[in-house]
């Protein structure tokens, strides 16, 4: 594969430390989409690189090499870098570990990449994640091809209607339900068109929209579930205090 | 068939060494056979002992011949601070480095649910159950500025928060000598935003 010169916009996602002073990088980059890369002598002591090549930072990247595991010729900022500090910083360690997943290498796309650096950019400075969070998973899966069905029944073909409620069939759509049935599967039809109209479903609807978010998710992961949300879960039933709304907002179990 | 040359052996064995390749194995390997069998069995002696003798402190995982090391077993050090830090390197940079006379904790990793280390998997437990024992009162946190530990940092800090002990945080910023027109913008701006009153 032959690499074009010159500069673009790119990101890390993750960075590990590879033989002596070199990074190996997971990057998404505009025009690569995810791509393998190594930054060499980066971690070296003189190197002014290694507070440039971690997560959340906009780079200006120049790849070369041929092979699928490019070279990181030259680094320059591209931007300031996004302060996502505590739980912001859970948050997009969360966002970083879905884009390892749920994205191919060497597939770019365009409106992913702007999507990302949108989720990054609002969650620092944004104090309302959970809801940021919902939009990223569901623009997300729309541009891999796995949009939601959010607004109508797919049983009936009847439009969602806010008062009824719905049990979700992944990868099919909402199918309205009797009033009683409960199960984390069945959601309101108010948090269908919340989620659809990216409108704030309220206290009840963001718990609900989470369970929904989640068990979609994981069945795109396919079983093995994502490390980051441990971050937010407490440590052990009891052992610390009862968490703040914001947090178990975002992605926690109940 | 018979086993490979035992120089070949020595070469490849060498090669579990940080930073040497196959060039540095064969320079090594010949100077001990060529120059320095004595100091050769020496090294395969210690090396081999300290294989098996050197564990971890069970107070603060350190590494240590004795169940508890020689720092956490000395009286004089004071209990009512608690440092952690990510790995045993980090307690001797900052012995040679500050003159600080309270404990450290090593955590021997730190949180990075992308290479799939998450809150079950670093030493929580120990530390947690050092700070039930009431005797702190300030916990350093000293974890690597990077986004790894500082995720772990906060995580550490929460937890101890809620059990009442006051949580600190090393500060980071421009480099001792270093020059602001060639830093970068993370670290500046974290110094800029962390700037203390003269």
């Amino acid at each position: 594969m032959e690499r074009k010169r010159g500069l673009q916009r790119g990101f890390v996602l993750h960075a590990r430390p590879y033989s002596n002073t070199s990074l190996l990088l997971e990057l998404l980059s505009a025009e690569e989409g995810r791509c393998p890369a190594v930054a060499r002598g980066a971690k070296g002591r003189r190197s002014t690189q290694s507070g440039l090549l971690r997560p959340f930072q906009p780079l200006l990247l120049e790849l070369t090499g041929r092979g699928e595991v490019a070279t990181v010729a030259r680094v320059e900022p591209g931007g300031r870098p996004l302060s996502l500090i505590g739980e912001a910083g859970y948050c997009g360690l969360y966002v970083n570990e879905l884009m390892m997943r749920l994205l191919g290498r060497g597939d770019p796309q365009a409106d992913l990449f702007a999507l990302y650096e949108e989720v990054l950019t609002r969650l620092s400075v944004e104090p309302e994640r959970g809801l940021l969070l919902r939009r990223f998973e569901l623009e997300m899966l729309k541009i891999l091809g796995y949009a939601l069905v959010l607004d109508h029944d797919v049983s009936s073909g009847e439009p969602v209607r806010a008062d009824r409620r719905y049990a979700y069939l992944v990868e099919q759509g909402p199918v309205e339900v009797l009033e009683a049935a409960r199960s984390p599967q069945v959601v309101s039809g108010a948090t269908l068109l919340a989620l659809r109209n990216d409108a704030d479903p309220g206290v009840a609807g963001r718990v609900e929209a989470r369970r929904l978010m989640r068990a979609v998710l994981d069945h795109h992961l396919g079983g093995r579930p994502l490390k980051s949300r441990e971050l937010f879960r407490p440590r052990r039933a009891g052992s610390i205090e009862p968490e703040t709304s914001t947090i178990s907002d975002h992605l926690d179990d109940e | 068939m018979g086993e490979r040359p035992l120089l070949n052996r020595l070469l490849d064995a060498l090669r579990c060494l940080p930073g040497v390749g196959p060039k540095s194995a064969q320079r090594m390997a010949l100077h001990l056979l060529e120059r320095d069998r004595e100091g050769g069995r020496r090294l395969a002696r210690i090396l081999a002992e300290a294989m098996e003798r050197i564990g971890h402190c069970s107070r603060c995982r350190t590494l240590s011949e004795s169940r508890i090391c020689a720092l956490c077993g000395n009286p004089r050090r004071d209990a009512s601070q608690l440092c952690v830090v990510e790995t045993p390197a980090d307690v001797v940079a900052m012995e040679q480095a500050i003159d600080y006379s309270g404990l450290y904790y090593v955590l021997g990793g730190r949180l990075s649910p992308l290479d799939g280390i998450g809150p079950q998997d670093i030493g929580l437990d120990g530390l947690e159950q050092r700070l039930a024992e009431a005797q702190v009162e300030e916990l350093i946190l000293a974890t690597n500025p990077t986004v790894e530990g500082e995720a772990t940092a906060h995580f550490i800090g929460r937890i101890a928060k809620d059990r009442g002990v006051r949580v600190t945080r090393i500060a980071h910023g421009v480099p001792l000598g270093g020059e602001l027109e060639y830093m970068d913008g993370g670290t500046l701006s974290h110094a800029f935003a962390w700037r203390t009153e003269l």
